[in-house]
């Protein structure tokens, strides 16, 4: 399975790489927005991880995810926020935004991990 | 023994009476010697001639219609016919006509004295509209005169019954008009009534009734009487009652006394009612003037007999003069005599009449109006307000000195003297709005309405202005009152307090977004902090673990760094809750500020200075707020100036509306892309400013909140490596 993360802060784009690469998953980083939206067109993708606080002056998550809207690539791949604005709220807006799902920092892995395997079963069935 | 042929011839002859013998059809056939005198030819020429002939013009038909009515049955007629004469002028004869054997006979006799008695009383009763009428009470036979039959619009051939007269009365004078004639005959007095009648064509009218009784050995045997038409008499009387009661009323309704100066013969008459008012003797008709004087108010004795004579020279004919004169009960009263005075050929004044008019109330209400038009006046002039009174066409009755000084300043016209529309004395961008409130207001409503309007001296005003509509007693409205009060006072607390609800919004928005951003900078490198850790427990090379070990120790000083600075932010709360506005000299509270840091710059060896500003400015803010901003910056600015001077500057001259604080360091400065960054608390570690500016970026970030807070600015001007200059600016104090 094939995962961009889209995440500034380099620490934590590090453990989410050995959290998900335990799990046999491909994780791809990408520090910004213009990266992310580089990368995209280069690989074949299955799940979008994105961060919303992408430093200063730079394109934030959810602008990023408005562009990614207009990719037909990338239609059907679902984007999860990863993001710590845990603030109450928060979770409603982004998923108000279009996000597919919302996970707070520090990310509760467990539940992110599951989320993957099923979403890793159904693209299974669909393929064969 | 019946007369011979000779007796009866000779007396035919001998005889006064007028003979004829005429045939049927009124031609003569023969006639006495007599007849000769009503002829102006011989005897012979006249036989076979017809009568009428000789009848005067006016009696043929009359004749026509007696010999018509002659039969066999009825052979007999009475009738009286005219003749001219040669000599005698008109006879007036008066025949009995006999029809025998298709002859007429017709014995006249001289009337003519008798006829001109009654011709005249015919004319009399025609020209004084009388009927004459007889009653004999024994048959209770009734006579009319033609006259009586005019008087009462009927035929004079309607055939008297019982009761006709009565039937003209109306009802309820009937009974007593039949009594007047039966108590007549019993108490064989004379009577005489005047009644209302309706004729026989409907008119009113009314009838003066005299009737005598001719007595007969102490009997009524006869009532003689008239009646006459009185109307013209009788609607004339009522008319003049109608005016001499009229005028009594009016006299007496304007309490007034008459009176008729002779001025030649120096005679007064005062009417009585005058006299009653000045409390005289009713049969005391003259005054002299030295008891009138005696009666005039002192205070009004010398000018009115001034008066008095100015007005006997005069022109013209009027008379006017005012006093007030003792009243015979209620004390000194307000006269006014109005006169028509008549002149001689000379022209003097000989005569005056006129009246004397006691306008007492008029003085009295006059006064009163006068008084509570002061008092209203002044209460007017002394209120806060500007107050104008408009009748219901617009016009201006009444207004307060200051707008009256405005109306003067601005539009030349002086409302007090000059009647004039309130509307055209109003800037004409006020025009419409004024006409809509006050026609509203001349429905009955109160209209409130605010305007803003710029003085003469350029300075803007906020006016709160009312339409009170006043109603007089039948509830309509009389007058419209405006006032204008002066609410910009008002209106800049209502500015100020919604600039400050503002301002706690702000503070409030910040506080959450503080809060947002604090939580945001813990979970970050809490999310690196928890991973490692179960990382750590997986991983078994030594070498990857170390390297997790130096990432958790990374996580774990950001996560200590944030938390330091939650600590210094929860200040913000505390100050938030406690604002409170005073007055402040600006002076004083920065060179406290200065103070407190002068050891630190002696540690440091620094030109540390500060520059107060010589008019004492005073400022209204939140002393704590300002100290605090304040207090940062300055401390700021000794932290990182190594070398040189730190300078402090008071300044009020460029300004009219603020205060302009500097605070110039020869420090390391900022570059030039980062002067806004400096003042966000949250972005240290993304510029890499964090190593050097270690806890500062809270501090300026707080205290530029602060000065905003306040209605201030901060600005920062800086060279990398020469220094930083931070301006303060807050708002004077008026």
């Amino acid at each position: 399975m094939n995962i961009l993360y889209v995440e500034d802060n380099k620490i934590n784009a590090m453990v989410m790489d050995k959290m998900l690469s335990k799990n046999h998953s491909k994780v791809i980083i990408a520090e910004n927005g213009s990266q992310a939206l580089k990368t995209v067109k280069e690989k074949n993708l299955d799940l979008i991880l994105v961060d919303i606080n992408l430093g200063l002056n730079q394109m934030d998550g959810c602008e990023l995810l408005q562009r990614f809207r207009k990719l037909d690539i990338i239609k059907n791949t679902p984007v999860f926020a990863v993001t710590a604005y845990a603030m109450p709220g928060d979770k409603q807006r982004f998923i108000n935004l279009g996000f597919d799902n919302y996970f707070s920092k520090p990310v509760n892995f467990e539940k992110l991990l599951s989320v993957i395997s099923n979403l890793n079963t159904s693209l299974s069935k669909k393929t064969s | 023994m019946p007369f011979t042929l000779e007796q009866f011839e000779i007396l035919a002859e001998k005889t006064l009476l007028f003979l004829f013998v005429l045939k049927k059809d009124g031609k003569i056939f023969t006639f006495n010697n007599r007849c000769e005198v009503l002829f102006p030819f011989n005897k012979d020429q006249i036989k076979g001639k017809q009568i009428t002939d000789y009848i005067i013009d006016e009696d043929i038909s009359l004749f026509k219609s007696s010999v018509s009515r002659l039969s066999e049955k009825n052979p007999l007629t009475v009738e009286t016919f005219r003749f001219p004469t040669i000599q005698n002028g008109v006879l007036a004869l008066k025949f009995d006509l006999t029809l025998h054997n298709n002859l007429i006979y017709a014995a006249g006799i001289d009337t003519t004295e008798e006829y001109k008695e009654h011709r005249a009383l015919i004319t009399i009763s025609k020209l004084t509209k009388t009927g004459a009428w007889y009653f004999n009470p024994k048959n209770k036979e009734m006579y009319w005169s033609k006259g009586c039959y005019a008087i009462k619009d009927l035929d004079p051939n309607t055939p008297m019954t019982r009761g006709l007269g009565a039937s003209f009365y109306p009802k309820e004078s009937r009974e007593r008009v039949e009594n007047y004639l039966n108590t007549l005959i019993k108490t064989k007095e004379p009577y005489e009534y005047t009644e209302k009648i309706i004729t026989g064509k409907g008119n009113q009218k009314w009838v003066k009734v005299v009737a005598q009784p001719v007595i007969y050995k102490n009997e009524v045997v006869y009532v003689n009487g008239t009646i006459a038409d009185v109307t013209d008499r009788h609607d004339y009387i009522e008319k003049l009652k109608y005016n001499e009661e009229t005028k009594h009323l009016a006299l007496k309704g304007i309490q007034s006394g008459l009176f008729d100066h002779l001025i030649e013969k120096n005679e007064v008459f005062y009417s009585s009612d005058f006299k009653k008012m000045l409390g005289l003797p009713p049969d005391q008709d003259y005054v002299p003037e030295e008891k009138f004087r005696t009666m005039i108010h002192p205070d009004d004795v010398d000018t009115a007999f001034a008066r008095h004579k100015e007005n006997l020279k005069k022109p013209g004919n009027h008379y006017h003069n005012h006093y007030r004169l003792k009243h015979f009960k209620n004390g000194y009263r307000h006269y006014e005599v109005h006169g028509y005075r008549r002149k001689n050929q000379k022209g003097e004044t000989i005569r005056m009449v006129g009246n004397l008019i006691d306008v007492h109330q008029k003085k009295i209400n006059e006064k009163t109006i006068q008084d509570n038009k002061s008092k209203l006046q002044a209460m007017v002039n002394n209120g806060m307000d500007y107050i104008i009174l408009l009748n219901v066409q617009g016009k201006i009755l009444l207004a307060d000195e200051d707008s009256i000084k405005i109306i003067k300043r601005d539009y030349n016209v002086d409302p007090m003297k000059t009647s004039c529309l309130f509307i055209d004395v109003m800037p004409i961008n006020y025009k419409s709005t004024f006409a809509h409130s006050f026609n509203e207001a001349l429905k009955g409503n109160t209209v409130r309405k605010e305007i803003e309007r710029n003085t003469h001296v350029g300075t803007n005003q906020w006016l709160e202005t009312k339409y009170i509509p006043i109603l007089d007693d039948q509830s309509n409205v009389n007058t419209v009152l405006i006032t204008f009060r002066d609410i910009t006072e008002e209106k800049l607390a209502q500015l100020v307090i919604k600039e400050a609800q503002i301002r706690e919004q702000e503070l409030d928005d910040l506080k959450s977004n503080i809060l947002s951003n604090f939580s945001h900078e813990i979970r970050t490198p809490l999310n690196g902090i928890i991973t490692i850790s179960k990382l750590l427990q997986d991983e078994d090379d030594n070498e990857e673990r170390n390297k997790l070990i130096d990432y958790l120790d990374e996580s774990k000083n950001r996560l200590l760094d944030t938390l330091n600075t939650l600590a210094s932010y929860s200040e913000i709360e505390s100050i938030q809750k406690n604002l409170s506005y005073s007055q402040i000299d600006v002076n004083y509270v920065v060179e406290t500020s200065y103070r407190n840091y002068i050891h630190l710059a002696k540690t440091k060896n620094l030109d540390y200075r500060i520059e107060l500003d010589e008019s004492c400015p005073e400022s209204i803010v939140d002393e704590n707020l300002f100290k605090t901003a304040l207090d940062n910056i300055i401390h700021n600015a000794l932290k990182y100036t190594n070398k040189g001077s730190v300078q402090i500057k008071i300044n009020t001259k460029r300004s009219k509306k603020n205060i302009y604080i500097y605070i110039i360091d020869t420090g390391i400065g900022i570059d030039k892309k980062n002067y806004e960054k400096i003042f966000d608390p949250f972005i240290q570690e993304s510029i890499g400013l964090s190593r050097k500016y270690e806890g500062t970026g809270i501090g300026l970030s707080l205290s530029r909140r602060y000065i905003e807070v306040l209605g201030g600015k901060i600005k920062v001007k800086s060279k990398l490596n020469k220094g930083t200059e931070f301006l303060i600016i807050i708002p004077k104090s008026l």
